[in-house]
């Protein structure tokens, strides 16, 4: 997958999606956005998304126990947080944290309407998903 | 609507312009009305945020300017011979491009050129309507005022707060503060650690208001104290209202 908006564009095929986008949690940066907004606009649902995403990333709670780099290969183990499910009324929100090799903070954000979609669908589709971006 | 931090800009996008914008603190390059690369002493450039992780070793990022630099394709060349993936470079330019940006169309004093025709050997990756940078742009600096309304943080030397609090902070935050030695500005911390410096802004003021980090305090006069000395206030007490008067005035005045 060759970048930003081929991705994106697959994330649209998911069952039910109404949109989707990648965002930078630290500084709210939507770096591309496709379909509908959640929020406002896709700006303003960038920076909302990211301030949630951002919190989960650094509240105790929510880190794994276990170290982050396995001690007996010394390589990384993923993301301490890999997705984040918001279940609304009309619709589901996917959140997954993209690892990349350089320092970044950046999600995919799915947005699916609750009758169309398929939450445990989705969610497979967008790690995997996640997973490519970075691998090309 | 607020008018626009570059009205040049505007103009320039608007005519589908291809050159070069520089400005005080940086410069936005432009293809067909369309910023496709920036850069600003301010920020880390895409070198360094894809050489400080190890995730590209310096000597390969100089054989592909070498190599594909002349011909402005560096950042095909990257992708093409395989070093960094085409959702990875998208990612690290995006981000490097938008910080630069946001340094380059800070206000400032100094004239603004904009040369035609030319073009940044980087090459094209993934070029952003000059509209959406100029907006992101005006959010950033409503993001920073909005966390922590002191400015001056953003170019001082910082360094950890003495009082321990019993707030725990995340690996990345931890990485950051480790840095704050007091020496080194956050620009030098987010070069030291190949994130955007816009990034490293926000997560400064943002641990400044858990009173985490601090600006530099001054050593302590080794002469006698005075009674002025006891009523000047140290910058990080300076007034936010008076400083935001002070930016809007200085603002309205461009």
């Amino acid at each position: 997958m060759p970048g930003i908006d081929e991705c994106l564009l697959e994330a649209m095929l998911v069952p039910g999606a109404r949109g989707a986008a990648v965002v930078d949690w630290i500084s709210g940066l939507a770096l591309g956005s496709v379909g509908e907004p959640s929020g406002s606009d896709h700006e303003a649902t960038a920076a909302e998304t990211a301030e949630l995403a951002r919190m989960a990333t650094e509240y105790g709670a929510f880190a794994p126990e276990e170290p982050a780099v396995d001690d007996d290969s010394g390589k990384a183990k993923g993301p301490p947080v890999e997705d984040l499910i918001v279940t609304t009324r009309t619709g589901y929100h996917v959140v997954r944290f993209v690892e990349t090799t350089f320092d970044s903070s950046v999600f995919l954000h799915l947005w699916l309407d609750r009758e169309l979609g398929n939450l445990a669908l989705a969610r497979l589709r967008l790690s995997d998903l996640a997973e490519r971006l970075v691998l090309g | 609507m607020r008018t626009a931090v570059s009205p040049m800009l505007v103009r320039l996008a608007d005519e589908r312009a291809t050159g070069v914008l520089v400005r005080d603190h940086g410069a936005l390059y432009l293809a067909d009305g369309q910023i496709v690369h920036a850069e600003s002493p301010a920020a880390p450039g895409l070198d360094v945020l894809l050489t400080a992780s190890g995730r590209l070793r310096p000597e390969h990022w100089a054989d592909a300017v070498a190599q594909a630099g002349a011909r402005n394709e560096v950042a095909r060349f990257l992708v093409d011979s395989g070093q960094v993936a085409g959702g990875e470079l998208e990612i690290c330019h995006l981000g490097a491009l938008f910080d630069a940006a946001f340094f380059a169309l800070a206000p400032g004093s100094g004239p603004t050129r904009f040369r035609y025709g030319v073009a940044h050997w980087i090459g094209a990756v993934r070029p952003v309507p000059a509209q959406v940078v100029e907006r992101e742009a005006r959010r950033r600096g409503r993001l920073l005022d909005s966390l922590w309304p002191y400015p001056e943080m953003d170019t001082a030397p910082v360094e950890r707060s003495p009082h321990t609090t019993e707030l725990t902070v995340s690996p990345r935050q931890q990485a950051l503060l480790n840095l704050a030695d007091g020496v080194r500005t956050p620009a030098a911390i987010a070069r030291k650690l190949g994130r955007p410096a816009f990034n490293t802004l926000i997560e400064v003021r943002r641990l400044a208001a858990a009173g985490l980090i601090q600006i530099r305090a001054e050593p302590a006069e080794p002469t006698e104290p005075t009674a002025i000395s006891e009523i000047a206030e140290p910058p990080a007490m300076l007034d936010s209202a008076l400083l935001r008067r002070l930016r809007d005035a200085l603002e309205a005045s461009l």
